[in-house]
C-alpha cells in the first residue's frame, strides 16, 4: 500500500517536474520545407543555389551537422542532413571534416564516423555512405574521389573483394589516399603518403596533398611534424614524388593556372603559420608568399580560401600568445608570377576577434565580395557563422546567424 | 578515535532514522553532515559506493556506465574536483585530475558514508578537510573481535564479486583486518541505439583489491595502519557515435596499480591539549593503449602516467576555556606525475596547508571560525618545445570560513555557514601537452547556505523533515578554450556560475507488532546558471549535466528478518552544453530498484537486488547509455 501511495506521489512529482517529449520530426518531401532566419542574397545573382556549411561537431559527441543558405529566398537552416535523413539513427555522425560538391551531389567527410557521406545536393537524402578509415579531406577529378586519411597514423589496412576492413600493419604511422569511384561510390584503391595527410587538391592530373604529421609530433621516437607535400600521378594512382614545404602542412589549393598553395600550421612554437606557393609545372620551386612590399613573415594563416585564383587568409600577429584573446586581419594573394612567386597582397579594413574556424567568398560578382567567417565560439557549444563585405559594394550586408558546433567547412552549389 | 567519534556521530543519525541527541560535547563536528549513512559493517547486503552515493540529496553521479566506467560524484554543482573522498579522515587525491574513481572502491569494510558541504570543523580535523569544498567521508571501524565474514555477489553482465574480511585480536590493545575483494564483469550489456538494441562491447572488467589494517590504542590515544594495493584491467567502450560498420567503437584499455600505506594517531595528552597525526604514501599506475592494431579509428596511443605523493598532517586542539577550542592544523604534501607521454614536462608539487579554527561548543549552540591558508609550488622539466619558458609556478589562497548550528528547541535545529575555498588546478589543466596553461590561478568557490531539521522520535514514529537552501558560486572556472588553431588549446580561468539550490528531505518510520515500514524522500531544486561571458549565447542557462530538478524516494517494509526496499530516483532533462537547445538536450529519466534480503540469525543474510526493474533507457554522460534491468544476488555468510 505504502509503495503505491508513494509511486503516485512521485509520478505526480515527475510529471510536474520534467516531463516534455518531442514529436517524432516528420520527412519533408523536399528541403523546401525547411525554414531559417533570413538574410537578403538577392545581390548574388541568379548562378549559385546554396551555400553548404558543416559544422564539425566535439570529438566523441556524434554531433556534426549540416546546414545550408538557400540563396533563393536567403533562409539559413540549421541541421538539414537529420532533417532529411531521419532514418539515419546516429545522425551525420562524429567530427565532420571537409565537405564538397561534384555535380548535384554533395559529399561530406566524417572523420571519427570513418565514413564518407554522399547527399543530393538537392534535398540533402543520402545517395551513398562509403567506408573509409579516418578520412580528412576530399578533392575530385573526372572519375574519382580522393579522401586522404589518417588511416595510417593508428593502422593501415586493405579492404577485401567484399568490402571488409582488414588491418594489415598497426606500427606503419603513414597515412593514405583512398580513391572512390564517382559512380560506383566504392574505394578503388589507395595509395601511401606521409604522416597524417590534410588537405587535398587535384589539377592537371596530379594530386597534391598535404601531410601534417600532427600525430607523429605527438609520438615516439622523433616526435616531429611532417613537412612535405605528396604528389600524386592520378592516371597511375602512384606517388610520383614528394616536396619540402614547411611544418604542420593544413590546407592545399590549386588555382588551376599552374599554381599550387599549401599553408602550414607551424610549431605553435617558434615557426610561425604561413602560406606557400609552387608552379605546377616545377614543385621543387617552393617559396613562401609574399611580395616586395610586404614580407612573408607578416602575413599569418589562421583559415584559407581560394577564390576566382586568390587565396584569402585569416591570421592573427601574436600566434604563440595562448592567454590572450586574438584580432585577426583578412588578406589575399593574387600571384603575378607563377614562376617567382611573385603576387599582389592585398589587406582589408576588417578585423575579428572570437575563433574564426573557416572561411569562404561569395562573389555576385561587380565588386561585390563577401566574407563568411564560420566562428567556433568555446568549440563546444554551436557557434556562428558571420557575413562581412569585403569590397565596398557589397555595402550593408553583414548579418551573423547561429550554426553547429564548429561551423567550419563551406561549399557552394 | 578521530574515526571513532566519527561514527559516533554517525551512528547517532544511523539510517537518518534513528536519531535522537545530537551530540553536544566537544567531539561534534560544529555542522552536522547534509546526509550519512550507517552501512551496518558486516550485515548489510553488498552495495556499490556509487549506489549509496547517488541517493543523496544534493549529489550528481557522473556514471560512465557498466562495472568499469568512471564514477565520479559533484556536491552542489560545485564540480567534482571541489569534492574531497575522505578515507578515515585523509584525502584520497589525485593532482592529475583530482577526480576520484568511486567505482574503485567498496562498501566492504565501512562503517558508514558521509556527506558534507561547508565547514564541518571537527576537532583535529586535518588542514586539507579545512581547504575542500565539499566532503564525502568514508568511515571504517576498527576491528574490535575476531571474526570472519564472507561475502559474494554475482549476477547479469558476468558479474562476480567474492569478498572477505577476517578481523582478529592481537593483544588487549591491537587488533588487525585483512580483507580482499575481487570484482570482475564481462559488462556486455544491451542498449537502446533509436529503435535498435545494441551491446557495449569492451565494456569488461577485472579488479583486486587488497587490504590490511592494523588497529590499536595507546594510554588515552588510538592508531591505525592502513595499506592498501588495488589492480585492475578493463576496457572503455567509448561514446556510442556513429561509425563505419567494420570499425569497432573501441578498443582502448586500462591497466591500473594503485597502492598506499596511510596512518593515523591521535592522543589525547591532558585532557585539554590533544593531537592527531596523519600519513599517507601512495603511487598510482595507469597504463593505455588504444590498440590501433584492433580500431583503425583509434588515435595511437600507448602510454602510461605514474603518480606519487607523500602526505603528512598534525593537528592539534586545545581547549582554551571552558567551551571554547582553539585547534591548528598543519599539512605537507608532495607529488611527481610520471609518464612516457611525448613532451611531458614530469610536473613536481609541494603543498602546505594550514588551518587556524576556533570553536565555540555547548549543548545548545555551537560556533566556528576557521582560516585556512594554501600554498602550493610547482616545479617541471622545460618543455621540449618550450611553450613554457618558466620552470617553476607557485600558488597561495587564503580560506576563511564559518558556521554555526543552534537547536532552537528539542524537535528543531537550524545551521548556517559560509565558506570561501580554492582547488589548485591539476596537473592536466597545467601540463598537458599541447594544451596546458602554466600560469593559472586556483579555481574559487564560494558557499553558503542554511538547513533547517526538524524531527521527533517516539516509539510508533520517527520522523525528520529538512530543509536547506543554499547559494554557491564557482569563479574563475577552469575552462579548457582553444587558441589559435583547433590544435592547440589552452586553459583559462574564465568560467564563472552561480547555484541557487534548495535540498528537501522527509524521512518517516513507523514500527509495529514485528514490522517496520519507512519512507525517505529527497528532492534537489538546482538552478546553476552560465555567468561566464556576457552576451554570449549560452549566458544565463543551466551549465552542463546539472537538472533542474531531482530527487529519490526509498520505501522499506521489514518482518522478522525480511526487508524489502524499493527504491527510485528521478532527474529531469539536463543539456550536454551550456548551450540549452534541443539538440543538446538529455531526456529525463526514472529508474527503480528493488532489493529483498533474508537474514538468517546474524549470520547468514541472502540478498537479490533487481536494478532499473522496468528496464528504461537511460544515460547519465551523453553517448554513454546504462545498463538496462539487471539482477544481483548475494549471499553474505559470517562462520564466527
Amino acid at each position: 500500500m505504502k509503495n503505491q501511495t508513494l509511486t503516485v506521489l512521485c509520478c505526480a512529482l515527475l510529471c510536474a517536474a520534467c516531463s516534455k517529449d518531442y514529436d517524432p520530426v516528420p520527412v519533408p518531401s523536399k528541403d523546401s520545407s525547411l525554414e531559417g532566419p533570413k538574410q537578403d542574397m538577392t545581390w548574388l545573382g541568379k548562378g549559385p543555389r546554396k551555400l553548404f556549411v558543416l559544422n564539425e561537431g566535439g570529438m566523441g559527441s556524434n554531433n556534426a551537422s549540416l546546414d545550408f543558405l538557400r540563396f533563393s529566398d536567403g533562409a539559413y537552416v540549421t541541421g538539414a542532413f537529420r532533417k532529411m535523413n531521419p532514418g539515419i539513427a546516429g545522425g551525420l555522425g562524429d567530427v565532420g571534416n571537409d565537405i564538397a560538391v561534384r555535380g548535384d551531389e554533395l559529399w561530406i567527410v566524417v572523420n571519427n564516423s570513418g565514413i564518407v557521406e554522399v547527399v543530393s545536393a538537392e534535398d540533402e537524402t543520402e545517395i551513398a555512405a562509403v567506408q573509409v578509415p579516418t578520412p580528412r579531406s576530399i578533392a575530385f577529378d573526372d572519375k574519382y574521389a580522393y579522401v586522404t586519411s589518417w588511416a595510417g597514423a593508428f593502422a593501415s589496412g586493405s579492404y577485401d573483394d567484399k568490402g571488409n576492413y582488414t588491418i594489415v600493419d598497426s606500427s606503419n604511422p603513414k597515412g593514405r589516399v583512398y580513391r572512390i569511384g564517382l559512380g560506383s561510390k566504392k574505394v578503388e584503391g589507395s595509395v601511401e603518403v606521409g604522416y597524417q595527410p590534410e588537405g587535398i587538391a587535384c589539377s592537371g592530373g596530379k594530386l597534391y596533398v598535404a601531410n601534417s604529421g600532427g600525430i607523429s609530433s605527438q609520438l615516439p621516437p622523433a616526435y616531429s611534424y611532417d613537412n612535405t607535400v605528396s604528389i600524386i600521378d592520378a592516371a597511375t594512382f602512384t606517388l610520383s614524388r614528394s616536396v619540402e614545404v614547411a611544418v604542420n602542412l593544413k590546407s592545399v589549393w590549386a588555382d588551376g593556372k599552374g599554381a599550387v598553395y599549401v599553408t602550414s600550421m607551424g610549431n605553435f612554437w617558434d615557426v610561425p603559420t604561413g602560406l606557400y606557393m609552387f608552379p605546377e609545372q616545377d614543385p621543387s620551386k617552393v617559396g613562401r608568399v609574399g611580395s616586395d612590399a610586404v614580407k612573408p613573415e607578416a602575413l599569418h594563416v589562421s583559415c584559407s580560401c581560394i577564390h576566382d585564383g586568390t587565396v584569402y587568409c585569416l591570421g592573427t600577429g601574436n600566434e604563440y600568445e595562448w592567454s590572450v584573446s586574438h584580432k585577426y586581419y583578412v588578406w589575399s594573394f593574387t600571384p603575378e608570377d607563377t614562376a617567382t612567386g611573385k603576387g599582389r597582397c592585398t589587406f582589408y579594413p576588417q578585423e575579428f576577434s572570437g575563433t574564426p574556424y573557416g572561411i569562404c567568398v561569395l562573389d555576385g560578382g561587380a565588386d561585390t565580395r563577401t566574407l563568411l567567417v564560420g566562428d567556433a565560439g568555446d568549440y563546444f557549444n554551436p557557434g556562428t557563422v558571420s557575413c562581412y563585405p569585403l569590397d565596398f559594394n557589397a555595402g550593408e550586408k553583414s548579418w551573423t546567424v547561429s550554426a553547429g558546433v564548429c561551423p567550419g567547412h563551406f561549399a557552394i552549389w | 578515535m578521530l574515526s571513532l567519534l566519527l561514527c559516533a556521530a554517525l551512528l547517532q543519525e544511523a539510517d537518518t532514522l534513528k536519531a535522537s541527541v545530537v551530540s553536544t560535547h566537544k567531539d561534534a563536528p560544529v555542522l552536522r553532515p547534509l546526509e550519512e549513512v550507517h552501512l551496518g559493517g558486516r550485515k548489510a547486503a553488498p552495495v556499490l559506493l556509487s549506489d549509496v552515493l547517488r541517493r543523496f540529496t544534493g549529489v550528481q553521479i557522473k556514471d560512465y556506465g557498466g562495472a568499469g566506467g568512471l564514477k565520479t560524484v559533484n556536491v552542489r554543482s560545485l564540480g567534482s574536483e571541489h569534492v574531497g573522498v575522505f578515507l578515515d579522515g585523509i584525502q584520497i587525491d589525485n593532482a592529475q585530475n583530482m577526480q576520484v574513481d568511486l567505482g574503485r572502491y567498496s562498501t566492504q569494510g565501512l562503517e558508514g558514508v558521509a556527506l558534507w558541504s561547508g565547514a564541518k570543523a571537527l576537532r583535529l580535523q586535518s588542514a586539507k578537510e579545512y581547504a575542500g569544498g565539499a566532503a564525502v567521508h568514508l568511515l571504517t571501524a576498527a576491528p574490535q573481535s575476531d571474526s570472519l565474514l564472507l561475502r559474494l555477489r554475482g549476477g547479469s553482465f558476468g558479474t562476480l564479486n567474492p569478498s572477505l574480511q577476517w578481523d582478529k585480536r592481537l593483544g588487549p590493545r591491537i587488533a588487525m583486518r585483512l580483507g580482499a575483494e575481487y570484482l570482475g564483469s564481462n559488462g556486455r550489456y544491451p542498449y537502446q541505439y533509436f529503435d535498435t538494441t545494441l551491446v557495449r562491447e569492451n565494456g569488461d572488467c577485472r579488479a583486486l583489491r587488497l587490504e590490511a589494517l592494523l588497529s590499536g590504542q595507546t594510554g588515552r590515544g588510538e592508531w591505525r595502519l592502513r595499506l592498501h594495493g588495488y589492480g585492475s584491467q578493463r576496457g572503455f567502450p567509448g561514446p556510442v557515435i556513429r561509425r563505419a560498420s567494420g570499425f569497432p567503437l573501441s578498443a582502448e584499455r586500462q591497466e591500473d596499480r594503485d597502492f598506499f600505506a596511510q596512518g593515523f594517531w591521535t592522543q589525547d595528552w591532558t585532557g585539554r591539549y590533544s593531537t592527531a597525526l596523519r600519513f599517507k604514501l601512495s603511487s598510482s599506475y595507469t597504463h593505455y593503449d588504444t590498440h590501433p592494431e584492433k580500431n583503425p579509428m583509434a588515435m595511437p596511443y600507448n602510454i602510461f602516467y605514474r603518480l606519487r605523493s607523500a602526505y603528512v598532517s598534525l593537528s592539534q586542539s586545545l581547549e582554551v576555556a571552558e567551551k571554547w577550542y582553539l585547534d591548528l592544523s598543519a599539512d605537507l604534501d608532495g607529488c611527481t606525475l610520471g609518464s612516457d607521454v611525448g613532451q611531458f614536462v614530469s610536473p613536481r608539487r609541494g603543498s602546505v596547508f594550514a588551518a587556524l579554527s576556533a570553536r565555540y561548543q555547548s549543548d545548545r549552540f555551537r560556533a566556528g571560525a576557521h582560516l585556512t591558508w594554501m600554498g602550493a609550488a610547482d616545479s617541471f622539466d622545460k618543455h621540449q618545445a618550450g611553450l613554457w619558458t618558466r620552470e617553476d609556478a607557485s600558488r597561495s589562497a587564503w580560506m576563511p570560513s564559518a558556521g554555526i548550528s543552534w537547536n532552537a528547541a528539542t524537535w528543531l535545529e537550524i545551521d548556517a555557514f559560509a565558506k570561501r575555498s580554492y582547488r589548485l588546478p591539476t596537473f592536466n589543466d597545467l601540463y598537458y601537452s599541447l594544451m596546458g596553461n602554466a600560469s593559472l590561478r586556483p579555481e574559487s568557490a564560494f558557499q553558503t547556505g542554511f538547513d533547517f531539521r526538524a524531527h521527533d522520535e517516539s516509539d510508533a514514529l520517527v520522523w525528520e523533515v529538512r530543509v536547506s537552501p543554499y547559494y554557491n558560486c564557482v569563479s574563475d572556472k577552469i575552462v579548457a578554450i582553444p587558441t589559435t588553431s583547433q590544435f592547440r588549446w589552452t586553459m583559462l580561468n574564465i568560467g564563472l556560475a552561480d547555484i541557487v539550490g534548495l535540498d528537501v528531505k522527509g524521512a518517516f518510520n513507523r514500527s509495529w507488532d514485528g514490522w517496520n515500514a519507512g519512507v525517505t524522500i529527497r528532492y534537489t531544486f538546482q538552478r546553476a546558471l552560465d555567468h561566464s561571458s556576457p552576451g554570449s549565447l549560452t549566458y544565463g542557462n543551466q551549465i552542463p549535466y546539472i537538472p533542474l530538478h531531482s530527487g529519490t524516494a526509498d520505501a522499506s517494509l521489514g518482518y522478522r528478518g525480511w526487508t524489502l526496499v524499493w527504491e527510485w530516483s528521478f532527474t529531469s532533462e539536463r543539456w550536454s552544453r551550456s548551450a540549452n537547445t534541443d539538440d543538446y538536450r538529455i531526456a529525463p529519466w526514472t529508474v527503480s530498484d528493488l532489493v529483498l534480503t533474508k537474514e538468517f540469525g546474524g549470520r547468514l543474510q541472502l540478498g537479490v537486488r533487481v536494478s532499473n526493474i522496468f528496464g528504461r533507457s537511460y544515460q547519465l554522460v551523453q553517448g554513454y547509455p546504462m545498463p538496462g534491468r539487471s539482477i544481483m544476488a548475494s549471499i553474505s555468510y559470517s562462520p564466527f
